[in-house]
């Protein structure tokens, strides 16, 4: 790219690639990781095992520039992604980076995808100052529905098409972030009090029925911490008490916490804890050990679930 | 609001379990035993650490430093622990600096899963000793 749009580019460029094929594919990643490694800027590619062996392929010796990650371990709970860019950034302070990432691609399961779809809004915010990163998020619009693709124009302010680089007109800054309504939970599901006296009472339903669910050992201390540190924090900042259901959905163990607090930061769930031995860090412990995590705050009090997969 | 403390409670327990002075017993509750052992100089602790009794905890932990010295903890018995817990073991170890290390024996899998996933699990002062049973 030339020089002079180069210094017009913000800080933080996100952009959406609408491609319909391998060829349109590699026509826009191959030349903006290029373009990006003539320039001296670290690139890092979160992408599909099988992208990752297109690219790799085109690239030749070039690939042995530029870092890739396989966005189904990175990104399998897609709360992780922004702390992978956030470290590749901190590793390199000061450099101008270029980064590929996609976090959605058919077959992610339908609470995964509205939790990537909350992703891509939220590094906006996350990138918003202090970090000179142009990142491209490729979208398949032959293997993902329209509505998919309607929302990546919606959080991404610009958009690669056939015709070029664009903005987007349909991009919605500030997103509803935390008062998207998530689908009703069963009402069979019965409701248990969170109280200081009873957490063990608390780990004991949660270890039966991720036990029931057939979760192995590690996974199921790993839904009991994060369960009882949600709970902890319903008790500590959500007003002092809580409710938790559970029940299983579509090959998904979900523990939900209820309670009248608000979530105020837009990434409490994914900054990653630093040094301050009294910061919170409930929410960041259970998008590191659980499958998926859905956060919500509304007027009436905050949401959060919990999913392991079974 | 009702919060577990050392001291009378402590004393009280150990007494109505046994009917005799358990002088080794630190802190006890309906989830949790502390017990202070003497080779080597430490802890054991046996049951649940959760925001019920993390209070005690500190306090057993910040008395126990009080000598001065390495301090090791038996975790080999502790069936949970939650962040709060791991907090308070950061904090003890931090006050240790440079006097003393903190030495944890017996850490259950997922204990050391979550301090990893939140970043406590390489300070210079905190010791995580493998393989289950204190050294003597």
């Amino acid at each position: 790219m030339s020089a002079s749009a180069s210094d017009l580019r913000p800080s933080f460029r996100h952009e959406a690639l609408l491609y319909s094929d391998q060829a349109t594919f590699l026509e826009g990643t191959v030349r903006f990781i290029r373009d990006g490694l003539a320039a001296g800027e670290p690139v890092l590619v979160l992408e599909t095992a099988q992208n990752i062996g297109l690219l790799r392929s085109e690239l030749g010796q070039e690939a042995d520039q530029v870092h890739f990650g396989d966005m189904a371990e990175v990104g399998s709970n897609p709360a992780r992604i922004i702390p992978a860019w956030r470290e590749f950034a901190a590793q390199r302070p000061g450099q101008r980076l270029r980064g590929i990432g996609e976090p959605i691609w058919n077959g992610r399961r339908p609470t995964e995808l509205i939790e990537c779809q909350r992703h891509e809004a939220l590094l906006n915010p996350a990138f918003a100052s202090g970090v000179e990163m142009w990142l491209l998020c490729p979208y398949d619009t032959k293997g993902l529905p329209p509505a998919v693709i309607a929302e990546a124009r919606r959080s991404h302010p610009f958009i690669v098409d056939g015709s070029g680089s664009h903005q987007s007109t349909e991009y919605r800054n500030p997103p509803a972030l935390f008062d998207a309504a998530l689908p009703e939970s069963p009402s069979e599901s019965p409701e248990h009090g969170i109280e200081r006296s009873t957490l063990t009472m608390l780990r004991m339903v949660v270890t039966a029925a991720a036990t029931r669910a057939g979760l192995e050992q590690v996974r199921i201390a790993n839904i009991v911490m994060a369960a009882n540190e949600v709970a902890t924090n319903s008790l500590q900042h959500g007003g002092g008490q809580g409710t938790l259901r559970l029940w299983r959905e579509d090959g998904a163990l979900i523990i939900e916490i209820r309670d009248g607090g608000a979530f105020d930061r837009l990434l409490v769930d994914r900054e990653r804890p630093g040094s301050d031995v009294e910061a919170s860090r409930g929410l960041w412990l259970a998008n590191q050990l659980c499958d998926l995590v859905q956060i919500r705050s509304y007027p009436r009090g905050t949401v959060v679930r919990l999913h392991m997969w079974c | 609001m009702r919060r577990p403390y050392l001291g009378d409670r402590a004393d009280a327990v150990a007494t109505v379990v046994s009917g005799e002075r358990h002088n080794d017993t630190v802190y006890v509750d309906k989830q949790l035993a502390v017990k202070r052992t003497t080779s080597p100089n430490g802890l054991t602790f046996a049951g649940a650490i959760d925001y019920f009794n993390v209070a005690a905890v500190a306090q057993s932990l910040t008395l126990a430093v009080n000598g001065g010295g390495d301090l090791h903890l038996d975790l080999s018995r502790l069936e949970f622990c939650d962040v709060s817990g791991i907090r308070a073991l950061v904090r003890v170890a931090e006050t240790m600096n440079g006097q003393g290390r903190l030495l944890l024996h017996g850490l259950p899998v997922g204990l050391q899963n979550a301090m990893t996933a939140v970043g406590w699990s390489d300070l210079p002062s905190l010791v995580i000793c493998n393989g289950g049973s204190q050294e003597q």
